[in-house]
């Protein structure tokens, strides 16, 4: 913020910037903007949902579309994020024989994780797009893996597919190419300043092109005109961790974080100086499959996907597990976190399942090679490598593996359906969570409309979509569901932008 | 110039450098490429056009390179063949140059940040 303001005061615009920020001096400050462009729709951010609503208003022919992307790289987080999509009645899910599922049956799941806090007619506005947000992906030549479809964390039903490289980035190229092709615009390193509002209507963005990210004394000011409205994309905070600290100083701020470094929630703070109303800011949603020995999301939640269904978690503190694996992120999350020495720092936990129940699977083989995982051809050897007692770990895998033959946990009550018998030789690895996902942010109607916090009305011309948007999930994302919001509320949001452009919005 | 440039610069190309490419003080007292000294011997505008403080963009890698999905990267020296960022799973056509590059000093590229054990500083 400091370097924000040193660079505002160090350029000639700073006049006429600082000028914007006050909202009665706003009329007079527009009459000196020179806009530099016009277009129809400006969306900030290329991540899933910035991309998904280029390609929808761009398909709707709203109009001149362009994106910003304060980045070098186009996707955002959704670039580097794990691929899960839950798409309800997806056709593997419906050639698995599970023909029971719906969109109602996944907001009931998201309901009951939101812990009474979750917008319910948004999510079922974006349930209700699954599978028109599915079908985009398929036209745009993205590539699922075969066959694949499971059940994860938190829901009642398998209904999550999985990207062919197992990650969000197979999309979010695709709908670049796509996109780009059919005459989207999109511009990197180019960082958004200031909104320019008008008689409290958003009519453009003051930008800073050829922004070098962090560097704060980089790019030009330029004023880019967005006459049918701005779709705020940008995205959550978790990569701010003056803000994570605000808003949840109870977030142990050690944690690592899973997201691309450009999850700084900076578009978001300028909207709550423009009347945006924000909610939910201290959800901040760690995962709890993440490794503390890789960086970023990596590897470990899709190693988990295994360890979690068929083997064991268990403290190396005690050498005894701690937790029910199949239970959801936030009661993993805090349970890891407890594993703790007494000076406070983490003691990493171990989870561990037969290496070879699946000796070739991918996300073992890439495990094993990128050093995030090991491989123990007895007890004893993952005892010593992890300082774990032997005889209580040896105990312990006796136990579990008479809980796996009794279908029935009487220790933690896992649900013991996918639980494998644990043999010599295992893949293990350490688990501490990341902070993930930000469920908080400004509030919008079920179509994408931000709510002003003076009016509780829309704020004329401004929309927010996917994870910049808060009071969707409530307490808990379930897993796989982000991606699904991001895609299908681009979809929402386009038909939005059409209706109000032909004067639905009052 | 120009031509002697570009033709140098495709020779070059063809050698395949991938990981680590030294630096050397250059003309001007900025560190540079190696393979790139020839275009200090112009000056600062062969690269930055009038404003020497001001950025270069990825046209000004483009320009003797070529498109960046076109450059060849040595398969061999790649830890997995889906590792090549000029084709890169998460980014495909949508990076630039300098997401990885930089002129004048080492840059640790993008992929490392969570691919901690795949790429040298470049």
């Amino acid at each position: 913020m400091q370097n924000r303001r040193r660079f505002l005061m160090s350029t000639g615009l700073a006049v006429g910037g600082l000028a914007c920020a006050v909202p009665t001096a706003s009329a007079q400050c527009n009459e000196n903007i020179t806009w530099d462009e016009t277009v129809d729709v400006l969306i900030v951010g290329s991540g899933f949902s910035g991309l998904s609503a280029a390609l929808n208003l761009n398909r709707k022919k709203v109009g001149r579309i362009l994106v910003l992307e304060k980045m070098q790289v186009i996707g955002g987080n959704s670039a580097v994020n794990g691929g899960w999509l839950a798409i309800p009645r997806n056709p593997i899910q419906l050639s698995q024989g599970i023909t029971d599922d719906s969109p109602e049956d996944l907001v009931s799941d998201q309901v009951k994780s939101g812990r009474g806090m979750a917008g319910v007619e948004n999510l079922r506005a974006i349930a209700n797009h699954a599978l028109p947000a599915y079908q985009m992906c398929i036209d745009a030549g993205v590539k699922f893996k075969d066959g694949f479809n499971i059940q994860v964390g938190g829901h009642n039903k398998a209904r999550a597919i999985r990207t062919q490289h197992g990650t969000g980035g197979d999309i979010t190229t695709k709908l670049y190419e796509v996109s780009k092709k059919e005459g989207v615009e999109y511009r990197l390193q180019n960082y958004v300043e200031d909104f320019i509002m008008e008689d409290g209507k958003l009519i453009g963005l003051k930008v800073r092109d050829g922004f070098r990210f962090p560097d704060m004394a980089t790019g030009t000011v330029r004023y880019i005109r967005a006459t049918k409205g701005v779709v705020l994309a940008n995205g959550g905070f978790a990569r701010n961790k003056e803000l994570r600290a605000i808003f949840d100083p109870a977030l142990d701020p050690t944690l690592d974080c899973t997201n691309a470094l450009g999850a700084t929630g900076e578009v978001t703070m300028t909207a709550m100086s423009h009347g945006a109303l924000t909610l939910h800011m201290n959800m901040i949603q760690t995962g709890h499959w993440a490794s503390p020995d890789e960086g970023g999301f990596g590897w470990s939640n899709a190693l988990l996907s295994i360890s979690l269904h068929e083997g064991m978690a268990v403290s190396v503190l005690t050498g005894q597990r701690f937790m029910d694996e199949r239970q959801d992120r936030k009661y993993c999350s805090e349970k890891i976190m407890a594993n703790r020495y007494s000076d406070g720092t983490p003691a990493y936990p171990i989870i561990f399942f037969s290496y070879n129940d699946h000796p070739d699977d991918d996300r073992v083989v890439r495990a094993l090679r990128d050093k995030m995982a090991w491989k123990f051809d007895s007890i004893e050897e993952m005892a010593k490598k992890f300082n774990i007692d032997v005889v209580a770990l040896t105990a312990s895998i006796n136990q579990f593996n008479q809980s796996v033959k009794d279908r029935n946990d009487p220790l933690l009550g896992r649900k013991m359906d996918t639980a494998r018998e644990l043999k010599a030789p295992f893949v293990a690895s350490r688990m501490w969570p990341k902070v993930h996902y930000c469920m908080g942010g400004m509030k919008t109607d079920v179509g994408g409309r931000v709510i002003a916090s003076t009016t509780l009305k829309p704020i004329p011309n401004m929309y927010a979509i996917g994870e910049a948007t808060g009071g969707i999930h409530g307490e808990n994302r379930l897993s796989s569901t982000s991606c699904l919001e991001g895609l299908a509320m681009g979809i929402v949001v386009s038909q939005t932008i059409v209706e109000d452009s032909q004067g639905g919005q009052a | 110039m120009m031509k002697y440039i570009f033709a140098m610069m495709m020779a070059l190309c063809c050698i395949g450098y991938v990981h680590a490419v030294e630096r050397a003080p250059m003309k001007g007292g900025m560190d540079g490429r190696a393979n790139h000294a020839a275009l200090y011997d112009g000056s600062c505008t062969s690269c930055h056009g009038a404003d020497p403080q001001k950025n270069v963009t990825d046209q000004t890698c483009v320009q003797c390179h070529g498109e960046m999905k076109k450059i060849q990267l040595d398969a061999s020296r790649l830890p997995i063949p889906e590792a090549n960022p000029h084709a890169s799973v998460h980014f495909g056509e949508g990076a630039s140059c300098l997401a990885c590059h930089a002129e004048h000093k080492q840059k640790a590229p993008l992929c490392s940040d969570c691919h901690t054990s795949w790429f040298e500083k470049m």
